[in-house]
């Protein structure tokens, strides 16, 4: 899991198709990108230039993929200066756009239980790799995380989950429609949602599988830092490996300016990888960050 | 009648090389020049030569993160001089390089002269075609610019180097430094073969929230178009002294257009550095050819050198 991604990269000028703003300053972005709806990887982001000024772009994971259509979609929370003025692109305008970048989820075992832990605007990768486990036969299951409404249409779900009790009842619709389990989570006392952080609602769940169905589990997670904590330290208490999605400030996102780097510890050695080439998924029990 | 239509020619020569074009991607920016080239679109023939990340003659870390972060009109970094050092570079990286598609130039770093000193030893004997000294990086605790910053230990650096190899030297000036054209003198009689103006301005940024720098290194090198006037004063009152002795300036700091290219080559830029430039966009080297072709068509001169250093009083 320490090679760094070598696929081709590409610059396209995406067009913005539709660009929707949900509450709590989040939005769903979908381009125009055939090569990089193509070519995409659950864990992959792009790099987009946020407006016509001569300015770093911002890192956003691939949510979903059309490779037919040659869309993709994103899902950004506006925080600062950068993101704020992607909330402002239109409908039609043209974004440049790298893509697809990093190294993606190890997803290569269907056979393995994949259990997906996505805390707000890390919920997008969680998505693609549901998707992308579904259509390939796998068995994932989506436990996602937020403090504000859920950008996406929810539904009650008709999949039991071991483990998962009382008003934990609803899920994201499209994830429902596709077959896949999923159930949510919040503090924020939304109806139908587990009670608490989104870590706990997994453990519930993976306490609720027989010994040997856990064994057979992988974590996949992607969000804020206290919950990749969370997330590692449950991989560790249940001994089940975990991939970590991270984030670090970037520059070019190609491998080129060592800018995106977190420490590393591989045979007793300590490292600086790149979160852009190198990452963003890494094994949990190589970040010394998150033992 | 037919109208003859050539294209004027933008390769330029600089300390006795010949560069196709008269672009440089800069140290520190393209990693061991192994990485851009996965970006379709990219040629390494639109570009003179790539200057490989700084090497030490030890490996090193580099810093804490965030090591970059973005300012008004540009940004901060301090990456600390990650590098593999210089025998793995030469070992593992240098044969891997595509040197028919462009040349491949080293960027030497040190905290003492004796390191300087190895570190041009070993790029002696490879294929690199020049060697960068670096006496400006902000970013490491020892050597960097505190070298830079004193015209007679830069001039020392040089002299180190100097007997080490026979390839062009090319140092590296800080625009931290109160009296460049001094420096640069200085480093010319030390015996560089071409001086580099300006590596990147000290600077830093504050998280409001945490009350802490944001860069782990608490300063960092800035860098992108907010440096560019400074780069081209810089570059302006070097020349004067690096004409009169024939040594040319590979201009580098907020070049990001075709227009600051022109710019640039008019103040006295035999070559042009691109950094920053290639962060806001990595395929900017080909439209930068473009715009200087055209720029020459348009203004009736049929190669890049007659542009260098036109700058009318
Ligand atoms: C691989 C990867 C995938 C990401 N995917 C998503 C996603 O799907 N949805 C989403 O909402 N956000 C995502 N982010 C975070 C997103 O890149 C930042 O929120 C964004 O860069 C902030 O920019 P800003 O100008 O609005 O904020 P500012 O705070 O004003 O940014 C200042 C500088 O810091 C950098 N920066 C600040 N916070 C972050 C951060 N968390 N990560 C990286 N750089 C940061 C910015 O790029 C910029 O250079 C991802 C980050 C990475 C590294
Ligand atoms: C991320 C980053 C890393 C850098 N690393 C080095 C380095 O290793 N050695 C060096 O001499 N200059 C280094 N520099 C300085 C650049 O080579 C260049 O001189 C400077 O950034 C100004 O040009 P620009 O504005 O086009 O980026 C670095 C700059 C950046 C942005
Ligand atoms: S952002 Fe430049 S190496 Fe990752």
């Amino acid at each position: 899991m320490t090679e760094s991604n070598r696929n081709i990269i590409f610059e396209e000028q995406a067009k913005v198709l539709a660009h929707i703003h949900h509450k709590g300053e989040q939005c769903i972005m979908r381009l125009h990108a055939p090569k990089t709806a193509r070519d995409a990887k659950p864990g992959q982001f792009v790099h987009i230039r946020v407006s016509q000024a001569k300015a770093l772009r911002r890192p956003i994971s691939i949510m979903l993929t059309n490779p037919e259509k040659g869309t993709i979609d994103l899902l950004y929370k506006m925080i600062g200066e950068g993101t704020h003025q992607l909330g402002e692109r239109k409908v039609g305008e043209e974004l440049a756009m790298l893509g697809p970048i990093g190294k993606p989820f190890d997803l290569s075992d269907v056979s393995k239980r994949y259990v997906l832990i996505g805390g707000g605007v890390g919920i997008p990768p969680m998505v693609f790799a549901a998707d992308d486990l579904i259509a390939r036969g796998g068995k994932p299951v989506v436990f996602a995380g937020s403090e504000v409404e859920f950008p996406f249409a929810l539904k009650p779900s008709t999949f039991m989950l071991p483990g998962i009790t009382g008003n934990t009842t609803l899920t994201i619709s499209s994830l429902e429609e596709r077959g896949i389990p999923c159930r949510l989570a919040s503090n924020a006392g939304l109806y139908g949602c587990y009670e608490g952080h989104v870590p706990n609602l997994a453990r519930d769940y993976l306490l609720g599988l027989d010994e040997k169905e856990r064994e057979n589990c992988v974590l996949l997670s992607c969000g804020p830092h206290p919950m990749l904590h969370a997330v590692a330290r449950l991989g560790r208490e249940l001994h089940i490996p975990a991939q970590l999605s991270l984030e670090e400030h970037m520059a070019c996102a190609i491998g080129g300016c060592a800018g995106c780097v977190v420490k590393t510890l591989e045979n007793g050695e300590e490292k600086y990888r790149r979160v852009c080439v190198d990452g963003p998924v890494f094994n949990a029990d190589i970040l010394p960050e998150f033992a | 009648m037919t109208v003859e239509s050539t294209s004027p020619d933008i390769s330029t020569s600089f300390a006795g090389l010949k560069l196709q074009t008269p672009l440089v991607l800069l140290s520190g920016c393209i990693g061991f020049g192994e990485e851009y080239t996965r970006i379709e679109g990219f040629s390494n023939k639109d570009v003179g030569a790539v200057i490989l990340k700084g090497t030490t003659v030890e490996p090193r870390m580099g810093n804490a993160p965030h090591r970059v972060y973005e300012t008004p009109s540009g940004m901060l970094n301090a990456i600390g001089l990650q590098n593999p050092g210089t025998r793995y570079v030469i070992d593992e990286i240098l044969p891997k390089l595509p040197h028919h598609e462009t040349q491949f130039w080293a960027n030497a770093n040190g905290s003492s002269l004796e390191d300087y000193a190895e570190v041009a030893a070993m790029y002696d004997d490879s294929p690199v075609t020049a060697i960068e000294i670096n006496i400006s990086c902000p970013n490491v605790k020892e050597g960097g610019v505190h070298f830079g910053n004193n015209p007679e230990m830069a001039a020392k650096v040089v002299a180190a180097m100097r007997p080490m190899t026979s390839k062009p030297l090319i140092t590296k000036l800080s625009p931290n430094n109160a009296d460049i054209a001094e420096t640069a003198r200085m480093v010319i009689e030390a015996g560089t073969d071409g001086l580099s103006v300006i590596n990147t301005l000290v600077g830093m940024a504050v998280d409001i929230e945490k009350r802490a720098p944001i860069i782990g290194n608490t300063s960092g090198g800035l860098s992108g178009p907010a440096i560019k006037p400074v780069a081209l004063w810089k570059i302006h009152q070097t020349r004067a002294i690096s004409a009169k002795h024939n040594i040319p300036i590979l201009g580098q700091g907020g070049l990001t257009t075709g227009n600051d290219a022109i710019e640039f080559a008019i103040t006295g830029a035999d070559a042009l550095g691109l950094g920053t430039g290639l962060f806001y966009d990595p395929l900017i080297c080909g439209k930068v050819c473009d715009d200087l072709r055209n720029y020459l068509t348009r203004h009736g001169m049929s190669a890049y050198h007659e542009l260098v250093g036109s700058l009318q009083s």
